[in-house]
């Protein structure tokens, strides 16, 4: 599949020709005729359907609407980020301060709404927290392009940084004077449909579209494969870095308006450890942790295989104790996941452990 | 083999200045008394650093070789928990602590035979390891707290011997150890070598998996010596210790000049970034009581050391 799009970033290497085209092979798996991450979708789909039906038959208790619409609402937050965290992850970074950035997130939008502290409009509330999101994603992108901080030490750096600031705002109290029409994002419903569950809808929509269709998205597969020979193709790879890292940090004051306000106090220990769960609904979707190869369907599919295991814990019954055991059940699966994955690298050694000196060079 | 690096010690010099400056604003604000820059005070809040300090030996040529272990602060908890569960089960502390280093290190092996025999990426392998091990140490213990250890193992965490820390002591060790593992031996050049260019050093002959191996299973292991040290300490073994200890880790490595990149760093270097993250946040806690600041400022610490090296290497190129 080729695309021809007109050349949008007429600079040195194109002689300042913004009438030059260029054409864009989709880098996407099925240019592959091996199609590795088709069956990648469909061995998510069929464990999700194994978790779902396992459950269903040991509790049927749990075959209800309302049972699946919370688990729905559960996936929803880590969707919507796991969809920006699968382009910053496709353009080769990574980005380890989501977690924090929803917790800085959640007390700005506590301390504008509730009207002990600021009492703004619900509206403003909104504008300001997407900005903020979006504007701290774009600083993490600077630092990374401008600054050249790799992506891993930047955002280290960010998730503690953040995490301070947070705790500053706090000072240790809660909020829980939320007025009435914030808490509607995150409990209200449009015919019948969470608004979480909408919204999550529409932004993966939205990303897988603009994954396969647009000029940022296969871009982004292009920076991802390789940067050189994307910026020699007049991609702009500073521009799409940037765009990557601010589409994440909007999308993550998307995902803080619609599940935040769900509970009713918001506290400075939000979205400890979410980045990880985001990271891993990405890797185990199938997006290479190399940058240039990945979908965004498969991390739909794995952030609801992630919120379909936890919450079959919970319907299984397996008593008092279970809960202990989640995360490491969690941890198995995730490297079960890997495992599958790296089946040639499993056999390879299983079958040659004796005179080998070493694995491949990557 | 490999021609010896001549390696220019400019990072190392930056942060002793940096050391330097912040013991001297430290004694600047201490007044005249001196309470925090006195030996004996610095002596003593030394011993809250020391399971940290050995954890960043490892990661420190876990780095080198351009890989990343983010499992350590679950693989202390896994160690802890078999020490505390043993130990309350009845077996000798000598051997509960024994037990539970092997534990740490069989723990480490795993991660290194994903890493260097199967071939994952290492942030993958140890990211979903760092979910396993601190849930099985959930699990195993119930997520409750072990106390009443004996006084041997207090002292290992706490105590001094000849008025120097027993475990600063074992922190010496292991750095002079590792020191002359990077410097002077074969092993240290593979080191360096695989982070350099893998490929390069995979036909130059150097057995890459079997090094790998090595690395993981020794982070492995240091992480079952932090926890013996970190549950001395608190008298209490508990599926919590070392949350988030890996960050922390891991921003001393590279504030010490150790390029995640791999190929460039040194042991030199983390000691001197793992000193200075603990000045920094002992004196800010000393003189604020304020947690909040100490995470923004080795946050500035970590990103402002980088952006500042490559805006000096930009100026000079």
């Amino acid at each position: 599949m080729t695309r021809t799009i007109a050349n949008r970033y007429p600079d040195a290497a194109s002689g300042g020709d913004p009438a030059a085209s260029i054409t864009l092979t989709m880098p996407l798996q099925p240019a592959n005729p091996g199609q590795p991450l088709h069956r990648r979708h469909w061995l998510l789909t069929a464990l999700l359907c194994i978790t779902v039906l396992g459950v269903s038959v040991v509790n049927p208790a749990f075959v209800t609407v309302q049972n699946f619409r919370d688990l729905l609402i559960q996936c929803a937050p880590i969707a919507i980020v796991a969809c920006g965290m699968t382009f910053v992850i496709i353009v080769g970074e990574i980005d380890v301060s989501v977690g924090s950035l929803m917790g800085l997130l959640a007390a700005l939008m506590g301390i504008l709404a509730s009207p002990a502290h600021l009492g703004l409009a619900v509206p403003w509330v909104v504008v300001i927290t997407l900005a903020a999101g979006a504007g701290i994603g774009l600083l993490n992108g600077l630092l990374i392009t401008i600054g050249r901080v790799p992506s891993i030490i930047a955002t280290l750096g960010m998730l503690t940084i953040l995490r301070g600031i947070t705790e500053m705002l706090m000072g240790g109290e809660w909020i829980t004077d939320l007025p009435a029409g914030l808490r509607t994002l995150g409990t209200g419903a449009i015919a019948g449909i969470p608004i979480s569950i909408l919204t999550a809808a529409v932004i993966t929509a939205v990303c897988i579209a603009c994954a396969r269709r647009t000029h940022l998205g296969l871009s982004s597969y292009a920076v991802g494969d390789n940067a050189t020979a994307a910026s020699l193709a007049r991609i702009s790879t500073t521009r799409i870095k940037l765009t990557a890292f601010a589409i994440l940090g909007l999308l993550t004051g998307i995902a803080a308006l619609v599940s935040v306000p769900q509970q009713s106090v918001i506290e400075s220990g939000i979205g400890v450890g979410f980045e990880l769960i985001v990271i891993t609904a990405v890797v185990v979707g199938g997006t290479s942790i190399r940058g240039g190869v990945g979908a965004i369907t498969g991390t739909l599919l794995a952030a609801l295989l992630l919120g379909g295991i936890r919450t079959a814990l919970v319907f299984l019954k397996l008593g008092e104790t279970a809960t202990y055991w989640e995360r490491a059940i969690q941890g198995a699966f995730i490297l079960a996941a890997v495992l599958a994955d790296h089946w040639t690298g499993v056999k390879a050694w299983l079958i040659g452990r004796r005179g080998r000196t070493g694995a491949v060079a990557p | 083999m490999m021609a010896p690096r001549k390696r220019s010690l400019v990072q190392e010099g930056v942060l002793g200045i940096l050391l330097i400056a912040t013991l001297a604003i430290a004694a600047w604000l201490d007044g005249p008394d001196g309470a925090f820059i006195s030996p004996a005070t610095q002596l003593e809040l030394s011993t809250h650093i020391f399971d940290l300090a050995i954890l960043a030996l490892p990661m420190t040529l876990i780095i080198i070789t351009g890989g990343i272990d983010l499992s350590v602060g679950s693989t202390m908890a896994l160690s802890a928990v078999t020490l505390g569960m043993l130990y309350e089960a009845g077996t000798p502390i000598w051997i509960a602590g024994f037990v539970a280093i092997i534990v740490g290190t069989l723990a480490g092996a795993i991660n290194g035979i994903f890493v260097a025999r199967v071939g994952v990426h290492p942030l993958i392998v140890t990211l979903a390891s760092m979910a396993l091990y601190r849930g099985l140490a959930e699990g195993i213990s119930l997520a409750r707290p072990i106390s009443g250890f004996p006084d041997g193992l207090q002292r290992l965490g706490g105590g001094t011997f000849a008025g120097v820390p027993i475990s600063g002591m074992i922190f010496a060790a292991a750095a002079i150890g590792c020191m002359l593992l990077t410097a002077r031996t074969v092993a240290g050049r593979w080191i360096y070598g695989i982070g350099d260019n893998e490929r390069a050093a995979s036909y130059a002959g150097i057995p890459i998996a079997r090094t790998k191996l090595w690395l993981y299973s020794l982070s492995g292991t240091a992480a079952g010596v932090a926890a013996l040290i970190a549950v001395g300490r608190r008298n209490t073994a508990k599926a919590d210790i070392g949350s988030g200890i890996e960050l922390e880790v891991i921003t001393a490595v590279v504030l010490g000049g150790t390029s995640i990149f791999g190929g460039r760093g040194g042991i030199l270097g983390t000691i001197l970034g793992v000193a200075l993250i603990h000045e920094v946040r002992e004196f800010v806690s000393w003189h604020w009581q304020d947690d909040k600041l100490i995470l923004i400022v080795i946050g500035v610490i970590l990103i402002g050391s980088v952006l500042l090296n490559n805006l000096a290497s930009r100026s000079r190129v």
